[in-house]
């Protein structure tokens, strides 16, 4: 116990050395301090805008709705081989799906066209989702005003509409569309709702759609590119809570290749994607970009480290006498090593917390103006820190060894 | 009684431009507890090489350095610095205090080197500067104090862990006389109250103040004889 409040103590005594030596030279210690400043500041908005990107992406993923399989009318290019022929869903294959797999909770078939809307003089082009009633509950879309299209709507082909804000502004401004006429690639129809704004991820734009009854959408704009007049392009199945995805994804998989009469190695004429897989697949992306980040990131910390062990090597220099002096009065060579450690550690220490202030100003002012979420943590705050001590021990290292190996007397007689 | 300082054989040489210069050629001599011996010598003789060795700042390259009936010559870096620390007190010409640290911090310094907790590393520095008439002076940083405080300070510093010698390296080279004076009256009471003294100095005014004067040219001890006309400072 003595012995450790002894060794306390000593570190305490170097601690100030350092600081009345900092102090000394108060213009070259802030200087210095501002590299690693800049470095550490890097490192943990880097640090902090990965793990943003990542929750922003599963924020988005579950906007889709956490439970749910995505089958797409597309020959599964999972394995090694790729092929060019056209894939096979129908809305028969929906119907069995929806009764012969375990938790199905509901299904929502899809065709997707390009369209043009044009409404006095303006228009606008954008994507058209076919879809049923129960699209927007499986896919967690509501509208902002007016009504979804209805099960009627469906059943009558009907020439109604809803937009999404973005195509809604583009063709309306400010103005209320809501029973609107819309001409769609010529044909007269009807605004029935305008959807709630989903914003946007990546730079797409989740408010440039247009929905509309998928019996519609068949007739008028898919036309020839489908095989058959019961064909689906994709088809969004949600699944009871509790219910194992990869299970499902089995059973579809099973019933599907079945019902295709696929055998063996050839390759399956659909493609089917669980929310669980887009999430891992987005994660791996982000955590693809986060590395990257930070590694760009550390290039500048590195190079603080790089002013430290300069400075350092500036200073050892500097106070080769007060070296040689202190080993005289019977300073061993550790204290002299640990002393100019303790001197680069607290330099760095200081430039780290003023970093980590300034990345949690920076972070803050990112999820406040480009309402993009940057969290710093407290473990990421104790990281900076410990990291800046480490940064300093590394490259204060050097010049406290070669300080440390000084001889006293030529130490003593330098000028 | 063995000898507080005992040398054999002592040589210490240097590489300069291809050529071996023998500083210290061949020196075997011993001092006794209570001495007070000056060191002459013209400069390039060897004196202040020879103190560096008994003060185990420098390494002999052959020989042997006894301080206090230790041999030194096995000895590691982390040894010597403790023997030092424990058993000699240096004194420089150029006083080597710490700029921008006070007369007290200055004092206490080799109490940091010895273990000592800080209370009582400012107690026994409070105490030598009051022996040396600067209990007034305890803050004042060095550029605040004149050169003969300073090296008053200086010599606190040196006599701090209770050294059993003072080793002083023309510790009056940087002062005028009246202030050499001064500082050689400290010695005279030091040496009085039991501390062995080596004075390294090449005026033969200070050299008179010792008791025993040794003398060295181009590295060998050409002459070591007691003083006979000392000068002992009055009070």
């Amino acid at each position: 116990m003595a012995k450790f409040a002894q060794q306390a103590s000593a570190w305490l005594v170097n601690v100030s050395i350092a600081m009345t030596a900092l102090r000394t030279n108060l213009m070259r210690s802030i200087l210095t301090a501002l590299g690693v400043m800049i470095g550490v500041f890097a490192v943990t908005l880097a640090v902090a805008v990965g793990s943003g990107a990542q929750i922003s992406v599963m924020q988005s993923i579950n906007a889709l709705g956490s439970n749910m399989a995505l089958i797409f009318a597309q020959p599964d290019s999972e394995g090694s081989r790729t092929t060019f022929d056209r894939g096979r869903l129908t809305m028969r294959d929906a119907r069995a799906i929806e009764k012969q797999v375990s938790g199905v909770a509901s299904i929502a078939p899809q065709l997707r066209a390009s369209i043009q809307l044009v409404v006095a003089g303006r228009n606008a082009t954008t994507s058209a989702v076919g879809a049923t009633a129960d699209y927007g509950v499986v896919a967690n879309i509501s509208t902002e005003n007016g009504r979804f299209i209805s099960d009627a709507d469906v059943r009558s082909a009907a020439r109604v509409v809803v937009l999404g804000p973005s195509v809604a502004g583009k063709l309306f401004g400010d103005y209320d569309p809501i029973g609107e006429t819309v001409r769609i690639n010529r044909a007269p129809f009807t605004i029935v709702g305008i959807l709630e704004s989903k914003g946007s991820s990546f730079g797409n734009d989740n408010d440039d759609i247009a929905i509309m009854p998928i019996s519609t959408v068949r007739q008028r704009f898919a036309g020839d590119t489908l095989a058959g007049p019961d064909d689906l392009q994709v088809l969004f199945v949600s699944f009871d809570d509790g219910i194992s995805l990869p299970q499902a994804k089995r059973e579809m998989t099973k019933l599907l290749r079945d019902r295709y009469k696929v055998r063996g190695k050839e390759v399956n004429p659909f493609t089917i994607r669980t929310t669980e897989e887009f999430m891992k697949q987005s994660s791996q992306v982000t955590n693809i970009f986060q590395i990257v980040l930070v590694a760009i990131a550390s290039i500048s910390l590195l190079v603080g480290g790089i002013g430290i062990m300069n400075i350092m090597l500036v200073s050892v220099t500097e106070r080769t006498r007060e070296i040689g002096l202190r080993m005289a009065l019977g300073a061993r060579r550790s204290d002299i090593r640990n002393q100019f450690l303790v001197e680069a550690a607290v330099l760095c220490v200081i430039g780290g917390a003023m970093g980590l202030f300034l990345a949690i100003a920076g972070g803050t002012a990112l999820t406040v103006y480009a309402d993009f979420p940057v969290p710093i943590g407290f473990d990421v705050g104790i990281g900076a820190i410990i990291f800046s001590a480490v940064v300093g021990l590394v490259f204060g290292g050097y010049p406290a060894i070669r300080a440390s190996r000084l001889s006293p007397i030529e130490a003593l007689r330098s000028e | 009684m063995t000898a507080l300082v005992e040398t054999r054989d002592l040589v210490k040489t240097y590489e300069l431009g291809g050529e071996t210069v023998k500083a210290v050629d061949g020196v075997s001599l011993s001092i006794d507890r209570g001495e007070y011996v000056a060191i002459m010598g013209a400069s390039g003789s060897g004196k202040s090489t020879f103190m560096n060795m008994i003060g185990c700042l420098d390494v002999p390259t052959s020989g042997q350095v006894r301080i206090d009936g230790i041999a030194t010559g096995d000895m590691d870096s982390d040894a010597l610095a403790k023997l030092r620390n424990a058993k000699v007190g240096f004194v420089f010409q150029q006083f080597n205090l710490l700029a921008r640290t006070t007369a007290l911090d200055n004092v206490a310094l080799p109490l940091i080197y010895a273990g000592l907790g800080s209370v009582e590393r400012r107690e026994k520095a409070r105490l030598k500067l009051g022996d040396m008439g600067l209990g007034d002076r305890l803050d004042h940083s060095p550029a605040k104090l004149s050169g003969g405080q300073q090296q008053r300070v200086a010599i606190a510093r040196a006599l701090v862990t209770e050294p059993l010698i003072l080793l002083a390296d023309e510790p009056t080279g940087a002062l005028d006389t009246k202030t050499s004076e001064d500082i050689m009256e400290i010695f005279q009471h030091l040496n009085e109250a039991g501390i062995t003294i080596i004075v390294v100095t090449h005026e033969l005014d200070i050299a008179d103040h010792a008791k025993r004067r040794i003398e060295f040219r181009d590295g060998k001890v050409i002459e070591d004889r007691a003083v006979t006309h000392r000068r002992i400072p009055v009070s």
